[in-house]
């Protein structure tokens, strides 16, 4: 189906009207927002620091096979945790009305080689304004996919079925030197110099969490470093392949829209929400895969409210799709194994020369015009 | 912990880790908050309860008269309001508060339950008020709970030879006195105290007891040499206020601690905005986005969206009353995260930034 038949395009009442809803809903559930969510996220907490230390304790002794597959996974599962319904969610500042230093958005730190500081500014900031907007999102195939025909198609995308392969392996690696830009230094627009001034705190964390993983840990447990080192690497690996995969899910899935730069302009609450809602796609399923996805299976609700605590997006989620239907637009939901195909088939089609659809205007022509 | 095994330890775990795991143990060391645990509680007076603490190393000391801002979990939430040392540093390293319940107050009376165990967290001490060494004579004005630390500087009168009070201290009924037995035994066997209670509901009145508020012929009363005392006055914001009309012009020195909350202001009014980081201090019109009233004065704090989304403009509040336009919610937590692009003063306010 074309996106031109799946959504209405809103005049501009019909927009503030969709965005005062979206509103009201917001808060609603805000207020009710408190004891509950504070229990729930340091359960969480609690959660990733103990299948952290049961993980780091058996693959200790990880010479013996199943210590070390349970070891490894637990500890996969752990930094999942951590990296998705901990610090993700954090750094959107969802829990700063607890005031708890540790729990922190704007001075959180996360367990992976990307600097906190330099996430909230690529993600926080011009991820959730700007989303999927071409040109100012840099989440769209960040700088190396082609996932939409609106790219400029050149022959190096041919190689990308190998290369989304690679980067899902190294996807923290692609997170931590996202903000540095590097094209602008291939393309000139940044000096060398520039460069290694920003990469100086990347190169920091990124040696912290090479020391911590790969030579610390390692070496507490002596004669067993090798399998240590390896559970670790295997853990990572496995928290970089999952966040990418749902990351993926989030916003690339076959009805996912982009916009043009001129969205942005003199934007009406109610067509940024409308963006927001075009823009992002959700998986459907039960709550162990909601935790498993820091609720990002909820991306639709997230970028809608990316402050509110994400364990409430369930609980918005069915007044969200009421609200979709009203306003005659599609609520984009599917099980993981349907959105990550259309993932996967955008990454094979658009390897190849493709030309754009019919585009899906936001606001009625006639509005526009007027 | 010595620093080679320190250092290494700094680098293999982070701090939110190892307060974790420091409070799964049960113990109140932190990597670098000062924790403190209740280790005994007393009732004090109706309606007031004395906690003992005792904190962890981070704890860096204090002298009669100051205060520190206390942080204790209720609902959920972290909640921080200052209170007053009751006494002089003892030996044991251990701090008294008197804490007395305030209707419908959201951490008082969650502090008045807390049992030996409980563990809460604590800024470090804080106010100007103190008994320097050598001749000085006071006057030492108390209404309610602004009794706690002109409580500790009596104490600390006994140290002090050279020193000499006059302390008044109000309350509604005759129960409601903290350390009143204690209070008449310091005077008795020290001459340099002077004490009176004011009690202002209460039917019967004893002896030497005042049966009404703060007034000029009180004040002639009990300090006619007014202009050779230093005045202290702790109370509600109205008492303080009432204290340093009377007293401000005509004392050697007035200093005044209110202990209730500033209120918020009208739309439009003037209000002062201090920001710690950059020290600076600035007009801005209340209920006007600060963000854009900052960047009017010529300062470029971090900001993105604009539109109280992406929380780069967040700083922290750490004192005075905030409104969130979008929502309309007034925000007066100190310690609460301020989005300043959606956010305006309604008072006074001290920003972490
Ligand atoms: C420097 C300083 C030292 C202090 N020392 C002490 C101390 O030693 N012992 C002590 O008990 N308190 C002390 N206080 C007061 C204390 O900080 C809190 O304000 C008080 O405990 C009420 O907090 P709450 O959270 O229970 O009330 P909130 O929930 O903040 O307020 C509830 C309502 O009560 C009003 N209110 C707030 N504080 C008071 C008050 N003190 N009296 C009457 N009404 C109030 C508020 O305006 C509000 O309407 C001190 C305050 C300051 C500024």
């Amino acid at each position: 189906m074309s996106q031109a038949t799946l959504n209405r395009p809103l005049s501009h009442a019909e927009m503030d009207a969709f965005g005062a809803e979206l509103d009201a809903l917001r808060t609603r559930t805000m207020a009710q927002v408190g004891a509950e969510d504070a229990r729930y996220i340091r359960r969480i907490v609690a959660a990733v620091r103990y299948t952290e230390a049961a993980g780091r304790a058996l693959l200790f002794f990880g010479a013996f096979p199943p210590a070390w597959v349970l070891g490894t996974l637990l500890l996969g599962l752990s930094k999942i945790l951590e990296n998705m319904e901990l610090g993700h969610n954090v750094m959107h500042g969802q829990y700063d009305w607890m005031r708890d230093p540790h729990l922190n958005g704007k001075t959180y730190e996360w367990d992976i080689v990307g600097t906190s500081d330099n996430w909230r500014h690529t993600h926080n900031y011009k991820h959730h304004t700007y989303t999927n907007v071409r040109g100012m999102d840099d989440d769209i195939g960040y700088g190396l996919l082609r996932l939409f025909p609106e790219q400029r198609w050149r022959p190096f995308y041919l190689f990308q079925p190998l290369i989304a392969v690679i980067f899902a392996l190294l996807f923290q690696w692609g997170v931590a030197i996202q903000r540095l830009e590097l094209g602008k230094v291939f393309s000139g627009r940044k000096t060398k110099a520039e460069l290694r001034e920003e990469f100086r705190p990347v190169g920091r964390k990124m040696g912290r969490q090479l020391l911590k993983d790969y030579v610390l840990f390692p070496l507490l447990a002596g004669p067993f470093f090798l399998p240590v080192l390896l559970g670790n690497l295997v853990a990572n690996g496995m928290r970089n392949l999952w966040t990418y995969a749902v990351i993926f899910c989030g916003h690339f899935t076959a009805d996912a829209e982009t916009f043009p730069k001129s969205v942005v302009q003199n934007e009406s609450r109610g067509h940024w929400y409308l963006r927001q809602l075009r823009g992002s796609s959700n998986l459907s399923g039960g709550k162990l895969l909601h935790i498993m996805t820091g609720n990002l299976s909820h991306q639709i609700e997230h970028h809608l409210y990316p402050d509110m605590p994400a364990r409430r997006y369930a609980q918005v989620a069915p007044e969200v799709r009421a609200i979709c239907q009203r306003y005659g637009q599609n609520y984009n939901t599917g099980s993981i194994w349907s959105q990550f195909g259309q993932v996967i088939w955008r990454i094979l089609r658009h390897a190849l020369p493709s030309r754009p659809g019919k585009p899906a205007p936001l606001v009625e022509p006639m509005a526009e015009a007027a | 912990m010595s620093p080679a095994p320190n250092r290494l330890l700094r680098a293999a775990v982070a701090a939110p880790v190892f307060d974790f795991w420091s409070r799964q143990f049960g113990s109140i060391q932190a990597w670098d908050r000062c924790l403190a645990r209740v280790v005994a509680r007393r009732e004090e007076a109706r309606g007031a309860v004395t906690l003992t603490l005792q904190p962890n190393r981070r704890f860096a000391g204090f002298t009669p008269g100051q205060h520190l801002n206390l942080t204790a979990e209720v609902e959920g939430v972290r909640l921080t309001r200052s209170y007053s040392f009751t006494r002089p540093p003892c030996a044991d390293g251990r701090l008294r508060l008197t804490i007395k319940r305030v209707e419908n107050g959201r951490l008082s009376n969650a502090l008045c339950e807390l049992r030996p165990g409980a563990v809460v967290e604590l800024g470090q001490a804080y106010g100007e008020m103190s008994l320097p060494q050598g001749p000085g004579r006071y006057l030492f004005l108390a209404a309610g709970s602004g009794i706690t630390p002109l409580m500790a500087l009596s104490l600390a009168l006994e140290q002090n030879p050279q020193a000499e009070a006059t302390l008044v201290y109000w309350a509604q009924r005759r129960d409601e006195l903290c350390f009143a037995e204690e209070l008449r035994e310091l005077a008795a066997r020290q001459p340099r105290l002077r004490l009176h209670f004011a009690l202002t509901r209460e039917p019967l009145r004893l002896a030497g007891e005042f049966g009404r508020r703060l007034d000029a012929a009180l004040l002639d009363e009990v300090a006619p040499d007014l202009s050779a005392l230093q005045v202290f006055a702790c109370g509600p914001r109205g008492f303080v206020e009432d204290a340093r009309r009377l007293t401000q012009e005509r004392a050697l020195r007035f200093h005044g601690e209110a202990f209730t909350p500033p209120e918020a202001v009208a739309g439009g009014a003037p209000v002062r905005v201090q920001l710690l980081r950059s020290g600076q201090t600035l007009e801005v019109p209340s209920g006007a986005p600060l963000l854009a009233a900052l960047e009017a004065q010529g300062l470029h704090p971090d900001s993105g969206c604009r539109m109280g989304l992406c929380n780069t403009c967040a700083c922290r509040l750490v004192e005075g009353v905030g409104q969130n336009l979008n929502s309309g919610e007034t925000l007066a937590e100190p310690g609460s995260e301020l989005r300043i692009c959606i956010s305006a003063a309604r008072s006074d306010l001290t920003l972490d930034l």
